[in-house]
């Protein structure tokens, strides 16, 4: 009850914008992660439990190459965040063939489990490598030399860093969204999701259209990772499984697991959603005294979409 | 022509004919791994204490093989069970540093698995709604949730200080803690027997390779699998219960964030690497990842390892983990279960053959379940 009293002599105003930008920023970062795992949702019918270590193994990999360790290269900020996207598109092109391609024929629930596997693996693996741990990659102010921030608005500093991650959930989200709807290989990607047997039969190839798909994920996974490991929060070993993944999953639930827009929409609903539960003043009164009020929101949000509309928001089938 | 009803000699029962000898070398060949569980322990503390750990660990796999095993369904949230009855024994019990008495003990014991098999009932009336896939999803989002908000309460955690959980006189000693938590072990070992070889274990099964199928023959599909969550809960809440009376203090951290990420992950481990429905493997699988870490720690210390070991050992067990998983279900999808099943047959009285006759029931399990999401 104090909070909303101490929050009703502040100014109101003030107090609605901080959550909503802190909330669309948030959402942001679950959309990126979010888009990769309905991308894969989208062609291959699984979660894909890896997509937040993909997102750590590019930011690790854009990491030590900036870093200046003195045993690797120190390449400009662009040279080290393109190979970060390669080796993030490689982990990912490793795990189709070594784990999703010997699995095809088995049901999605192992190849799910195989996934998490895959997850396990990487942290352990990003755990034991020699490189220094609890690090953060450069903002987008300091690759450019200039202040972190755009302006402010009533007092709340708009980072750069925030802008650029909502601009590419656009473009990222856009360019999928057009490449499922206009391009050959986009509608193959769909024709072996729904029946890989009839795909096969008219010609196309289950097998390259599998690497294709777990590529680009790779690659969404990359560059979700690169634009979030900044400071504060930085790269840790599992970090973004941790943390990011179970909000990504509800936000690509809440906006449909088979829409690409749904996973921005979604995010950002869901960042919104976050920011909000957790605000000084309370919408729903007592939510705010609850140590994890965004967590048990985020619970709350993905029982009622799951239970009352399981397609979501933007999503086409059920 | 109606010849009478001719009666042939079952055929199964041939095999397992009991023969004086048979019986003799069987129990010679389970002597020592008897001599295994009941001495082993004896010898130090510590090895007392990772003892206990270890049966935790197969309560734990047992309860996972219930709902993973025969029912089909994915639990990535088991921690919070665990957890839960954890905190509830410590806070039923709740003596301070002075020990309970028996009744008591028991008490705490009884909450702590109802209240869990309570809490799995009310989850799984609302999540086992959600077909397929989404399940796995909402117990990840579930296990975390619940952990994070319930077990942070001040006045349930002892004030974030942990809530202290002595041990009745009786059972004090670490050995006969272990005898204890083996007694609870044999106890959901029963009950894993009862459910699989009852009217509700078969309703499982189907239920598990065909859900419309096994509807359409007369299974309740949703009551069965709520009754499996329930039973599954309430051997994860015993488990926590002996959890927290083993380390005799109840702790939130335990159950937070990366630790309890990584036990509700090495649970789900247990149960795929064990071996789908296969009891001893499941059970094996357990004792395994008891107890892989204690050996580690004593091995690393043996060589000069010791402290690199010590720097990472959350990830060295995490790479143990995910190749074993990783080899398991691609290579070996039966798991442990199907490496030890010539030997688990023989134990059981038939002849010992490389050669499965069963054809390795459980190793379907989920395979051909409906969870197409």
């Amino acid at each position: 009850m104090t909070s909303v009293l101490a929050g009703a002599s502040f100014d109101a105003s003030n107090n609605i914008l901080a959550p909503l930008i802190n909330g669309i920023a948030n959402g942001a970062a679950y959309g990126l992660i979010g888009l990769g795992l309905v991308l894969l949702y989208k062609s291959n019918r699984i979660f894909n439990f890896a997509q937040g270590e993909f997102a750590s193994v590019g930011a690790i990999v854009a990491y030590v190459f900036t870093a200046g360790t003195g045993v690797l290269p120190d390449l400009p900020y662009f040279v080290a965040a393109f190979l970060g996207l390669v080796a993030a598109v490689g982990v990912a092109l490793l795990t189709e063939r070594l784990v999703i391609r010997p699995m095809f024929e088995r049901a999605k629930v192992i190849l799910v489990v195989g996934t998490v596997g895959v997850a396990l693996l990487l942290i352990g693996l990003e755990g034991l490598l020699p490189y220094p741990k609890a690090q953060a990659l450069p903002t987008i102010g300091q690759v450019f030399g200039t202040q972190d921030f755009v302006g402010r608005i009533s007092n709340i500093p708009i980072l750069y860093q925030d802008i650029a991650k909502l601009v590419m959930l656009v473009v990222l989200a856009a360019a999928a969204f057009l490449f499922f709807r206009y391009t050959g290989t986009g509608t193959a990607i769909l024709a072996v999701s729904q029946d890989a047997t009839a795909a096969r039969v008219v010609g196309i190839s289950v097998e390259r259209i599998s690497l294709i798909s777990w590529g680009i994920a790779g690659l969404l996974g990359g560059v979700a990772g690169i634009l979030l490991a900044v400071p504060p929060s930085g790269i840790t070993p599992g970090g973004f499984t941790g943390t990011t993944l179970t909000v990504a999953f509800s936000a690509a639930v809440l906006g449909g697991m088979t829409s690409l827009p749904g996973a921005f929409v979604g995010g950002i609903a869901l960042g919104l959603i976050e920011a909000f539960a957790n605000a000084d003043f309370a919408l729903v009164p007592g939510l705010s005294t609850v140590k994890q009020g965004a967590e048990l929101a985020v619970f709350v949000v993905l029982l009622v979409v799951l239970l009352v509309r399981p397609r979501g928001l933007l999503g086409r089938e059920a | 022509m109606a010849a009478e009803t001719q009666v042939l000699s079952p055929v199964a029962a041939a095999s397992r004919r009991a023969t004086p000898t048979g019986i003799a070398v069987r129990a010679l060949a389970a002597l020592p791994l008897l001599l295994l569980v009941l001495l082993l322990p004896l010898q130090s503390q510590t090895f007392g204490q990772d003892a206990s750990y270890a049966a935790i660990f197969v309560i734990v796999g047992l309860s996972m093989n219930v709902l993973t095993g025969y029912t089909g369904q994915i639990s990535l949230g088991h921690q919070a069970f665990v957890g839960l009855g954890a905190l509830v024994a410590a806070n039923v019990v709740n003596t301070g540093i002075a020990s309970p008495d028996p009744f008591t003990f028991a008490m705490g014991m009884l909450t702590a698995a109802a209240a869990s098999a309570a809490v799995a009932l009310l989850l799984g009336a609302v999540a086992l709604r959600i077909r397929g896939l989404y399940l796995a999803l909402v117990t990840l989002v579930f296990g975390a949730t619940f952990a994070d908000t319930i077990f942070t309460l001040p006045s349930l955690n002892g004030q974030d200080a942990g809530v202290s959980a002595y041990r009745p006189d009786a059972i004090a000693g670490e050995y006969r803690y272990y005898l204890f938590a083996l007694a609870m072990v044999l106890l959901c070992y029963y009950v894993d027997v009862c459910v699989r070889r009852s009217k509700v274990g078969r309703g499982l099964i189907a239920l598990r390779d065909n859900e419309l199928v096994a509807a359409a023959f007369g299974v309740n599909v949703l009551g069965y699998k709520l009754l499996a969550f329930t039973i599954s809960g309430a051997m994860a809440g015993l488990a926590g219960g002996i959890f927290a009376f083993r380390s005799q203090l109840f702790s939130d951290k335990d159950f937070l964030s990366v630790s309890g990420f990584n036990l509700a992950l090495t649970f789900v481990v247990i149960a795929v690497v064990g071996g789908l429905a296969n009891r001893g493997g499941v059970i094996a699988a357990a004792i395994f990842f008891a107890l892989v870490n204690p050996f580690m720690e004593w091995f690393a210390g043996q060589t000069h390892w010791g402290t690199f070991y010590g720097n990472n050992k959350f990830y060295i067990s995490n790479v143990i983990g995910a190749v074993l998983l990783l080899q398991t279900v691609i290579l070996n999808p039966g798991g442990l279960g199907q490496v030890i099943r010539p030997f688990a047959r023989w134990f059981s009285g038939h002849k010992f053959t490389l050669h499965d006759p069963d054809g390795g029931a459980g190793v379907g399990a989920m395979e051909g379940s409906n969870v197409r999401a």
